[in-house]
């Protein structure tokens, strides 16, 4: 087993252990994975940038290639700095008035037709289909999304909730049974989101669980048994010198 | 103090404690429980299983290590039926933190599919920009990448050959993590330059991606773990999803119970604190 492998292995496991101890209680070795954590991603995340746009593609291509059009960029992009000079902070908000712009024209009309025109064209669809053979038909499958009754409680589910969320009117009459309707709808959202929710915090513990697992064969050099002996240990540890203290005092 | 009131004061590192071992266990002793395939995986397998020889699979990682238990398995089943199929794959990043996991899981299921880099795949790394780096692979892939996560000049490669952009992509699966992915690949890339898309994506962000699904604007979803293993099934590769998914049931299960439990606590409550104030009125 290469020894970059091995060490790897040992420092996953010890970080994944430290973390589960906050569990138990906070302590100092959840702190040191916690601190290490956010150091190690932010310095990546600088370095990656760095190489990535400082390197590749501002410095080789204008100082190798003679791309100097590509000063352009770099200047407005350098125009963000100058808000650390409070007399000069001014000139960033042409930096800023080119991204709002240019992200804003970029999204909007994409998002209006990508979201709300192609949803509401999901949403009402025809409740009659053509079946080959067999001409216009309504389809009851529940599983079928695309079927003619999916399609009706879709549109009730869309009608109802977006009249819940309409204040204007008092919900009282026939318009509480509207909102409630629309309520029940947004309840089996909500419930399907935390289901989902749930499974995907489950799999992240099973993906440590079998890093774990792997990480205690003998050709690791077992960290997994103990590291978790060291967590085990300074848990314990914490825990006399928590109740010595009082009892000192 | 009743049992019910004692149980709903549990310490709650006992819940930990169950909920650990009903995942710990299976992934022990595994029972190998039977796995369904959804239609939106089917999708996602079956349009690969379409395309012939030589198209052009692009596949985005938009994730990081924070979602790999989830996403590693399905970039892992992925490239692994891509190169099956022999297309030319090019996989990319949108998140910077994710660059150095991408590169090793292109690297690691090439390698174990003897394909080149450069010549029957490339990674192209991650670029500066977001949503914006679709757009201008939309005008010119060159553009947004000029070279190769290895420094290599993108133009000339042989596995780019007759590629200009992303009209000229077939197939696209974008495994999103979050914001930049799926969604951003089909506003700034689908819908504007017209290829065929699929998503995979954290079990958490699935519920959102299925309107999609629906109105046909992503052709398939694998969602979390559970969609990982549904495409290992279907590539009859046993890999860690498949391994995961007894744990996965084991740990719903309690979960369910554990609701169940609380619920009949807390209404066995609420009744005895009724019938007190009724007694004492």
């Amino acid at each position: 087993m290469p020894i970059d492998v091995i060490i790897g292995a040992w420092v996953a496991t010890g970080l994944t252990l430290f973390i589960f101890s906050f569990l138990y209680q906070d302590n100092p070795l959840f702190k040191l994975a916690e601190n290490l954590y956010v150091g190690v991603s932010v310095g990546y995340t600088i370095v990656k940038t760095y190489d990535t746009v400082v390197v590749q593609l501002v410095w080789k291509p204008i100082v190798e290639n003679g791309e100097w059009a590509l000063l352009i960029p770099v200047a407005i992009g350098a125009l963000m700095l100058t808000r650390y000079v409070p007399k000069a902070a001014w000139l960033s908000r042409y930096a800023f008035a080119f991204i709002v712009g240019v992200g804003s024209g970029l999204a909007i009309p994409r998002t209006i037709s990508s979201f709300i025109l192609k949803q509401i064209e999901d949403t009402v669809r025809p409740l009659l289909v053509m079946v080959p053979g067999e001409g216009l038909t309504f389809t009851m499958d529940l599983l079928n999304p695309a079927s003619s009754l999916n399609t009706i409680i879709i549109l009730i589910g869309v009608s109802s909730v977006l009249f819940y969320f309409f204040f204007s009117v008092e919900h009282t009459g026939p318009g509480k049974v509207v909102a409630r309707t629309g309520i029940m709808f947004l309840m089996i959202a909500f419930g399907a989101a935390f289901g989902y929710t749930v499974m995907a915090r489950m799999s992240l513990l099973i993906g440590r669980l079998t890093d774990l697992i792997e990480f205690s064969d003998s050709s690791y050099g077992r960290p997994s048994l103990w590291l978790l002996g060291l967590t085990i240990l300074t848990l314990v540890v914490m825990a006399r010198r928590a109740r010595i203290k009082p009892e000192e005092e | 103090m009743t049992f019910a009131e004692r149980m709903l004061k549990i310490d709650r590192r006992i819940i930990f404690l169950v909920i650990g071992l009903c995942t710990l266990l299976p992934l022990l002793y595994p029972v190998g429980l039977p796995i369904k395939i959804s239609p939106e995986v089917r999708g996602v397998y079956d349009y690969i299983e379409s395309l012939p020889e030589g198209s052009v699979f692009l596949l985005s990682l938009d994730f990081d290590p924070a979602s790999k238990p989830e996403l590693y398995p399905q970039s892992i089943s992925l490239l692994r039926h891509a190169f099956k199929k022999n297309l030319r794959v090019i996989a990319m990043t949108l998140w910077v933190s994710g660059t150095g996991m991408a590169d090793q899981v292109v690297t690691q299921v090439a390698r174990e599919m003897g394909k080149e880099s450069g010549k029957d795949y490339v990674f192209l790394g991650w670029s500066p920009g977001g949503t914006a780096v679709i757009i201008n692979m939309g005008q010119d892939l060159y553009g947004a990448f000029p070279a190769d996560y290895n420094g290599r000049p993108t133009k000339g490669m042989p596995v780019l050959q007759g590629i200009v952009n992303l009209r000229d992509v077939n197939y696209a699966i974008s495994l999103g993590a979050g914001n930049p992915g799926v969604e951003a690949w089909y506003v700034f890339g689908k819908d504007k330059y017209k290829f065929e898309l699929a998503g995979g994506c954290t079990g958490v962000m699935a519920p959102g991606l299925y309107p999609l699904l629906r109105s046909g604007q992503i052709n398939g979803l694998i969602g979390g773990l559970r969609g990982a293993a549904e495409y290992e099934t279907l590539l009859g590769r046993k890999g860690k999803a498949i391994a995961g998914m007894d744990a996965q049931s084991a740990t719903h299960l309690a979960i369910i119970v554990l609701v169940i439990i609380c619920n009949v606590f807390y209404f066995s409550l609420r009744r005895q604190s009724a019938q007190q104030s009724r007694s004492g009125a």
